[in-house]
């Protein structure tokens, strides 16, 4: 104690000497830090234990399972929430997203948006050795689909297969191309879509759940299916043919309404032609007869009389016509003369008439 | 006092190091094997867990548990029909046997190869017995499943279990692809013809019966029309043949000098004698 009081005066007489620091000064700041170190050891142990019991802790989050590995052997899994595991290394835990839909894409790339969100009729590049497909009748049609699918069993994706994703992706390729195969173009190309969807899903389904992926497909939508740019031409013109059909029936049928109601018109204006004809004839003979009749009756009241009178009246009006030509002849002059006729005098046809 | 720390501490040192060295853990996605001084040890894979060994002397080598997957190049096949394919396949496989494995093919790598071998050519075999149009349709599934049971039991012997063998595409060289592409093309200016053909053949007859039905309302009427005027003509007829027939000599008379009177016109010439009636007062 002297000893070291004496060396304290010693330094504070020193300092205003600006005498450096010797050897003895940093062994006596050793000795200090010795002496403080030593209640130290005591604690460090525990908290480190403490620390790496509390490592175990982890939290689930709720679109997540926890699968729990002891020893690298697949123990448990465990729900969403607080959960605990024993620490490293003994237990390790993994926590895939289970209720994520993922989305991949075949013959065709989205440009500029992330691959997980829905499909938008947006910027895409066609990828021609993934979409160009055989059809079972020998023809080539392009098809860009997409699959969705998520993790149904935790356990299984994990653990069962190198790279599920990889799997799937090829799982999807082979399953649509074994479909289109077994389809006909038209059937691709027009009514068979819902058809190939479903059989596709179902396809790569049975392939994965053969492979034990524990992915589930949710659902396989066809995007763009036409034919092959090289043919598209021949293609759309298929279709303007259907529609030339269409046209010319129409044309027809334009003409086919024209025509039948002008000839129905016709018909009854013809129709009724021949109705007036019949009803003025009709009338016409009606009255006639009434005329004749009522003559008649006037005529056998006195035959003889009305007789010459309606002979000479008639005569008369004949007669009386300065066109007709008028030649009185003797009996005797007229049988000698030579029977004449001056057709040349006579432009039309002339009738010598004799009166009764 | 001070000694048995100092032991105490180096042995749990030791401890510690022989432990570490001992023990080891297999994955789930593993299985493993323990060889000793290049031979190994026990008759089976060790499963996933913790496991010791001997230190130093004893080395642990860890296989994938997992379905591995084996993309193999697309290749070019004859079918039988003399047409070629590109044909892409992909095989799952397992190691089912790590010992078997690490004695004859000892890596992934050389598993690959035998692979490579073994399902390439069943492939072709296969492949050349079918059609082109039997591998791209119906027939698929039943070389798929041949070259499966093929390769499966080929590669037993080296510990691989092979789980599917798949056609993923079956593609057509470029040329003969463009002669696909002339034959649809073909096929599709065929169908628009008849298309077109069709659209006129209808329109012809749509037409033509038109016309017809339209001949046949104007006839229709045309012959209704002769009925009702013969209907008018019969009536009128005997309506005068009722009235005239009271005093067919009077009738006679009178349409006589009615017709004299409007046959008579122009350029008639009349040679009377003083005989005729109408004369008969001149003499």
């Amino acid at each position: 104690m002297n000893w070291d009081w004496d060396k304290l005066q010693k330094q504070q007489q020193g300092r205003p000497g600006g005498k450096p620091p010797s050897f003895d000064d940093f062994q006596e700041q050793f000795d200090k830090l010795k002496k403080f170190k030593l209640p130290g050891w005591k604690l460090v142990l525990p908290i480190l234990v403490l620390l790496w019991i509390a490592s175990g802790f982890y939290i689930v989050e709720p679109d997540e399972v926890g699968v729990v590995k002891q020893f690298g052997k697949f123990n448990r899994i465990t729900t969403a929430g607080p959960n605990y595991h024993i620490p490293y290394p003994v237990e390790s835990v993994l926590t895939p997203k289970v209720t994520q839909i993922r989305r991949v894409e075949f013959g065709f790339r989205s440009v500029g948006r992330p691959l997980t969100q829905s499909f938008q009729q947006g910027v895409s590049r066609e990828v021609k050795e993934e979409s160009l497909m055989l059809t079972g009748d020998e023809n080539i049609v392009s098809v860009q689909f997409i699959v969705q699918y998520l993790i149904k069993d935790a356990e299984h994706y994990l653990f069962n297969v190198n790279d599920p994703e990889q799997t799937l992706a090829h799982a999807g390729e082979a399953a649509m191309r074994e479909v289109i195969g077994n389809g006909k173009i038209d059937d691709a190309l027009t009514t068979g879509k819902q058809e190939i969807q479903v059989q596709t899903r179902e396809l790569m389904q049975r392939i994965l759940d053969n492979y034990q992926t524990g992915l589930s497909v949710v659902a396989v939508q066809m995007q763009n299916v036409h034919p092959p740019d090289e043919v598209i031409e021949a293609f759309k013109d298929v279709a303007s043919a259907r529609e030339d059909k269409s046209r010319f029936i129409n044309e027809a049928e334009a003409y086919q309404r024209d025509i039948l109601p002008k000839a129905r018109g016709e018909a009854s204006r013809i129709v009724n032609a021949a109705l007036a004809y019949k009803e003025a004839k009709v009338r016409r003979s009606e009255g006639d007869a009434a005329r004749f009749l009522a003559v008649l009756t006037e005529y056998r009241k006195a035959k003889d009389i009305t007789r010459e009178r309606l002979y000479l009246e008639a005569m008369e009006t004949i007669l009386s016509n300065p066109d007709t030509e008028k030649l009185v002849m003797s009996e005797d002059a007229l049988k000698q003369s030579i029977p004449y006729l001056p057709l040349d005098k006579q432009p039309r046809r002339a009738a010598p008439k004799e009166a009764q | 006092m001070k000694k048995t720390t100092i032991i105490f501490a180096v042995a749990i040192i030791l401890g510690a190091f022989v432990l570490t060295s001992a023990a080891f853990t297999v994955d789930q996605t593993q299985q493993a094997i323990v060889i000793q001084l290049g031979r190994p040890v026990g008759d089976k894979a060790l499963d996933p867990g913790l496991h010791f060994k001997m230190p130093l002397i004893q080395t642990v080598v860890f296989f994938d548990a997992r379905i591995l997957d084996f993309d193999a190049k697309p290749e070019e096949i004859t079918t039988t029909d003399k047409k070629y394919m590109n044909v892409d396949s992909y095989t799952k496989w397992k190691i089912i046997d790590p010992l078997t494995f690490y004695t004859k093919v000892r890596t992934i790598q050389g598993a690959r190869a035998r692979l490579d071998d073994i399902v390439r050519s069943q492939l072709r075999v296969a492949l050349g017995r079918y059609t082109l149009i039997e591998v791209v349709s119906h027939k698929r599934q039943e070389i798929m499943d041949m070259v499966t049971a093929r390769s499966k039991e080929l590669l037993m012997p080296y510990g691989i279990e092979v789980l599917d063998v798949r056609i993923k595409r079956t593609d057509l060289p470029a040329e003969n692809a463009r002669s696909i592409f002339g034959r649809m093309k073909a096929e599709r200016e065929r169908q628009a013809k008849q298309y077109r053909s069709e659209g006129q053949e209808a329109s012809a007859k749509i037409k033509a019966n038109a016309d017809k039905e339209r001949a046949i309302i104007l006839a229709d009427a045309g012959k209704q029309a002769e009925i009702i005027r013969g209907e008018g003509d019969a009536q009128a007829t005997k309506i005068y043949a009722d009235a005239l027939g009271q005093s067919p000599d009077f009738y006679e008379f009178t349409r006589s000098l009615e017709a004299y009177r409007n046959g008579f016109g122009k350029n008639t010439r009349f040679i009377l004698t003083p005989k005729s009636p109408f004369l008969k007062h001149l003499q």
